[in-house]
């Protein structure tokens, strides 16, 4: 069974159509890339999903469970998924360890003792445990992108979401990061990427999902997206103008 | 009579000064924390509320709302002692320009982190005590020292009502010594102390609570 099955999702802002009926299937342990030109819906469709925006119309069904629904324990829904943004969004008043063992104190009401060790491993398998007791103003862009995905992996997610996690790094913290997600890969963490990062897309998944104007325009192999694609908006995005044919 | 004697004097004044200073800060400090919150509350009325609220004690000169308290309220039945007087005049009043103080604060909190929160599945008040509160109190400190100093230097005030401060003593000697020039340069010595006092201290609590790259915008 799919972790994560929309169905026709539709999101309307004061009668313009963003998503326009997405249909995305995400099984357990896979990685999927959704790319698409800026304004396509990539962000929103992500935000539709864990309901941080309530979407129009369709469904979302989420290991078994339409959580489209108005009784959804939305909350409950958040917890079981793992949200990483482009501006890392770490809290800025709180060192690193703090900010991972926040969701676990007062979410998971986790004793602090217990909630810093799992705190300490998560960041440890990011690389992050040496830079612990420093504040997000002391680290890196990459690092603080680190720091978030431990944040998100504290809380046992069913899932990851990537919100363009490398837009704001510079193309070495961005390949820091592709690791980070391949290596996750391998641990069989199950993962939604948004990006327009060809890299990213092209070293962490073999799926990619090509959204433009609110629908899903193509699927299919990342090789087969990126080479000679059929479609001439996907030539274009991906740089393969008509002159190339 | 020597100087020393005088300030000595007058210090026995002191106590009560700080009394009133620190009563209507704690007010203010309360009812500015409470007005703040309820500004992230989105209902209509409510803010039209407390909208009337800091527009009226902002308004409002700090003595005109003393005598209405002290003077005024007796005349309908509702006695407030002094002190009393002095938290709902000069303490509201501290209150509504703290308020803004941290409604401006709040506003400068990065939205992606609350969001981020959200995305976490914290609750909203999770998020105000967790997130916003920390970051707000961290923002405001100069606002806030600015507002307390302006506490302190009101309360002479309470001299009308009655409160035996440093500025009541000064009165009374300057009536019976006819020093005034010494007695007044005095309290103002007294005065600043008093300010130092408060300067280091929230001085102190900044350097604890300090973030590194968490400054005032």
């Amino acid at each position: 069974m799919a972790l994560l099955e929309v169905r026709n999702l539709v999101k309307e802002y004061d009668g313009k159509t963003v998503l326009a009926g997405v249909d995305l299937d995400l099984e357990e342990g896979q990685v999927k890339v959704v790319m698409g030109p800026s304004g396509c819906g990539k962000s929103t469709l992500l935000r539709c999903l864990n309901r941080l925006i309530d979407p129009t119309s369709g469904q979302v069904i989420f290991r078994g469970e339409d959580v489209t629904r108005p009784d959804t324990d939305v909350r409950a829904l958040r917890q079981r998924i793992g949200f990483v943004f482009q501006h890392f969004a770490l809290y800025r008043h709180l060192t690193a360890l703090e900010n991972v063992t926040l969701g676990l104190r007062k979410l998971r009401h986790m004793p602090a003792r217990e909630a810093n060790e799992k705190a300490m491993h998560e960041l440890r398998r990011m690389n992050m445990h040496e830079h612990a007791d420093k504040y997000p103003a002391q680290l890196s862009g990459g690092q603080k992108q680190r720091v978030a995905i431990a944040r998100a992996l504290a809380m046992d997610p069913a899932v990851l979401f990537f919100d363009e996690p490398t837009s704001a790094l510079d193309p070495l913290m961005s390949r820091e990061i592709v690791a980070v997600i391949n290596q996750l890969y391998l641990d069989n963490v199950t993962m939604l990427c948004v990006t327009h990062d060809l890299f990213l897309a092209k070293y962490i998944s073999d799926r990619v999902l090509f959204l433009d104007e609110g629908r899903v325009r193509a699927e299919g192999g990342a090789d087969q997206m990126f080479s000679d694609h059929d479609d001439p908006r996907i030539r274009a995005f991906f740089g393969h103008g008509p002159q190339d044919r | 009579m020597s100087f020393l004697q005088i300030l000595t004097l007058l210090a026995a004044g002191a106590g009560y000064t700080l009394l009133v200073t620190l009563a209507c800060i704690a007010t203010g400090l309360a009812v500015g924390l409470l007005v703040a919150m309820l500004s992230r509350v989105r209902s209509r009325p409510l803010q039209f509320l407390l909208g009337s609220f800091t527009y009226v004690f902002r308004g409002v000169p700090v003595l005109v709302l003393l005598f209405l308290v002290f003077f005024g309220l007796p005349g309908i039945g509702i006695r407030v002692p002094p002190l009393g007087a002095m938290m709902l005049s000069l303490g509201l009043i501290a209150g509504a320009y703290l308020a803004e103080v941290f409604r401006g604060a709040l506003d400068a909190i990065d939205q992606n982190e609350i969001v981020a929160a959200e995305a976490m599945g914290m609750s909203r008040l999770q998020i105000l005590l967790s997130i916003e509160v920390p970051q707000m109190l961290r923002f405001s400190v100069p606002g806030m020292l600015n507002e307390f100093t302006t506490v302190l230097k009101y309360s002479p005030f309470a001299y009308t009502v009655g409160i035996p401060d440093i500025m009541k003593q000064a009165m009374a000697l300057a009536a019976t010594t006819l020093r005034g020039l010494e007695i007044y340069l005095a309290i103002g010595l007294l005065y600043f102390a008093i300010y130092k006092l408060i300067l280091v201290a929230v001085r102190a609590l900044e350097r604890r609570f300090r973030v590194p790259g968490l400054t005032p915008p």
